[in-house]
């Protein structure tokens, strides 16, 4: 990390390997404007990889972009490779046939990514008999293996059922085992407990770090909810206005968060987690630009405390920065886009104070 | 879901009833004499008078109207005053004759309208071309489709029968018309159905599943526009049975709707009746057995209502 220039997709040092996910320079944008602006990122087998923002940060279509889901509407530019593949660059057919091995979706909402007339057997089932020659009764039998592997009980029953007629929880189980049925070495949720209670949301969080430890697959996660990154991820990115701001491993950035964003993330999450009472919550004033309302400069200034001249004039890159916790400096593949990033001294007294 | 099935039944049976005492208390409103009409050239009193005793016009209309409904209760729907034959006979092959062209139109209409919503869907090239041909044929009305179908095919190209009848070669312009002129409903709810499922969150699953698009198509998009098309269909069979009078007429089809319009002419009042109730009847018929194959094809529907 010796070099200032954007790193093509910086991760942990500590993995090797094909990564499951190799996300460099990618744009999305909507009718010319970018919802993602030139984002790169990278998830290692076996790792867990937290993408967090807020609403319109881009992540959803980050994640879509990943998963090749995007709507024709979007134009997309910039490298994506899941285990070294890219799905642009196949066929539609062998794209097609390839890609529930390689990448699996979990969306956020499984009632609605769940088809209502098809009992939820058939519809794991079906990923079996066109992807692997599986006759309707192997398949239908694999269905019940895979919905065993996810932890529902009574899966031979389950797998008569419409997706109505399970629960939240439940739905959000089949759903896990659908993007999981064929092993592929990359994961993708799209806030799968946003829309789930606190315990069953404890649940699924348990159940996917379980699996994930069992296959070893790379997962990009993507959420608004701080609570998740602290119990899930190894490494986490946070986004705004379409950019990744900072990103480094999980515990470093939550005792040393460096972009003045993150720290106001950390601070609400603080907050609502050990406040008292009656007492006021910390909220990150104003709220972030929608597509059309992206301007130069920084596109957090607006709300920040440490704005200066340049963050109107000049967008800050994204670049390496070394923590030098406690004296100690230790490299550790941090990034920060912020021309006043905190040292990690002022950010220990903002998130401990 | 059985108990939804029995209360559908029950409000179709109070449909039926309040159809069949408005329509015989309308009778009593529209003027004209029924013995007038029987004997349109008996100038004597005493004849006329003799016919409405036989025929019990002269009791008061809550006489009538008990006699009517209790023999209805039984069963029987009464002797035409015009052809001195029981309703019941009269309806009964005309019912059937009907219902075929009902039949056929109803699939027509399906084909034709299916056919084109789901090419303006699949095809944006020619979703102008297919919304301009559905606001054609929804500005055109039933017989000037037919008279337009007969005057082509019939008179000018001689492939079809003009004379009129019940055979296979006769049913093909009324079927024909019939689905030209229902064809833009379905192809309205077909494709705006499609569109809904195409931009759904399960296609998108289904689609990140890596499944073929053609198998995409008809598992997961068709199948969710089968409900909303099988009501279309059950309540235009429905109203297809009491009926499909333009239609009939123009092609002279003797169906159910001719004789409704002779027997209205000749104020033959048991036949109207007659007719008004099969066709009430075949409408909560058909909208009965529609929901019941919803509930088969959309299980959403299946509780939501028990």
């Amino acid at each position: 990390m010796t070099t200032a220039a954007p790193l093509a997709a910086p991760g942990p040092a500590r993995a090797g390997g094909t990564p499951a996910l190799h996300v460099s320079g990618l744009t999305v944008s909507y009718g010319g404007l970018p919802a993602v602006d030139n984002v790169s990122l990278r998830v290692r087998q076996g790792q867990v990889v937290v993408l967090i923002g807020e609403t319109s940060s881009g992540k959803s279509s980050l994640a879509l972009a990943a998963a090749r889901l995007l709507p024709a509407a979007a134009t997309v530019s910039g490298l994506v490779e899941i285990a070294g593949t890219d799905l642009g660059k196949l066929g539609s057919k062998q794209a097609r046939r390839q890609r529930a091995s390689l990448v699996g979706y979990i969306a956020q909402d499984a009632m609605a990514a769940l088809n209502p007339v098809l009992p939820v057997g058939r519809q794991l089932a079906e990923l079996f008999t066109v992807h692997a020659g599986l006759s309707r009764t192997a398949a239908a039998e694999r269905a019940v293996a895979a919905l065993a592997r996810v932890k529902i009980d009574g899966p031979a029953r389950v797998t008569r059922a419409y997706p109505h007629q399970l629960s939240g929880g439940m739905r959000q189980r089949v759903m896990i085992a659908m993007a999981m049925a064929l092993s592929p070495p990359l994961l993708i949720a799209d806030e799968p407990t946003t829309a789930l209670d606190v315990s069953t949301q404890a649940e699924i969080l348990a159940l996917v770090g379980e699996l994930q430890a069992e296959t070893g697959s790379g997962i990009l996660w993507i959420t608004h909810d701080m609570g998740v990154v602290a119990e899930l991820a190894d490494w986490v990115a946070v986004m705004y206005a379409g950019r990744v701001v900072e990103q480094g491993p999980v515990q470093d950035v939550f005792d040393h968060p460096l972009h003045p964003y993150t720290e106001g993330l950390l601070r609400t999450r603080r907050d609502l987690r050990t406040g008292r009472p009656g007492a006021p919550l910390y909220q990150i004033a104003g709220s972030p630009p929608g597509l059309t309302a992206r301007r130069g400069g920084c596109a957090f200034a607006p709300r920040c405390a440490r704005r200066t001249g340049v963050c109107d004039s000049t967008e800050p890159e994204l670049r390496p920065a070394e923590v030098t916790a406690n004296t100690e400096p230790r490299a550790t593949g941090r990034l920060a886009a912020c021309h006043h990033p905190l040292s990690p001294e002022t950010s220990e007294e903002a998130v401990t104070a | 879901m059985a108990r939804t099935l029995i209360r559908r039944l029950g409000f179709g049976v109070i449909a039926v009833l309040g159809v069949a005492v408005l329509s015989f208390l309308l009778e009593f409103v529209v003027p004209g004499d029924p013995a007038r009409a029987i004997a349109p050239r008996a100038q004597s009193a005493a004849v006329l008078a003799n016919i409405r005793i036989q025929l019990h016009l002269n009791q008061p209309v809550i006489i009538q109207f008990l006699d009517y409904f209790g023999d209805l209760f039984r069963g029987n729907l009464g002797t035409s005053y015009v052809q001195r034959q029981s309703v019941t006979s009269l309806i009964g092959p005309r019912l059937a004759t009907t219902g075929w062209l009902a039949l056929a139109g109803v699939i027509a209409e399906v084909i034709l309208g299916g056919g084109l919503g789901i090419l303006a869907t699949l095809y944006p090239r020619v979703r102008a071309a297919v919304g301009a041909v559905n606001l054609t044929l929804l500005a055109l009305p039933q017989f000037v489709v037919g008279l337009l179908l007969l005057l082509l095919f019939g008179f000018k190209l001689h492939m079809a029968p003009v004379t009129g009848g019940a055979g296979l070669p006769e049913i093909v312009l009324p079927a024909l018309t019939l689905g030209l002129v229902g064809a833009p409903w379905y192809a309205q709810i077909v494709a705006d159905q499609m569109a809904d499922s195409l931009a759904s969150a399960y296609v998108r699953t289904a689609v990140a599943k890596g499944l073929p698009d053609r198998y995409i198509l008809w598992r997961h998009v068709l199948r969710n526009v089968l409900s909303p098309a099988i009501t279309m269909i059950g309540m235009d069979l429905g109203a297809y049975l009491s009926g499909v009078v333009t239609v009939e007429v123009v092609f002279g089809w003797p169906g159910i709707g001719l004789l409704a319009v002779n027997s209205l002419q000749n104020l033959d009042r048991p036949v109207v009746m007659g007719t008004v109730i099969v066709g009430a009847v075949a409408v909560v018929f058909f909208n009965l057995v529609a929901d019941v194959l919803r509930m088969y094809v959309d299980p959403r529907t299946r509780e939501e209502q028990a």
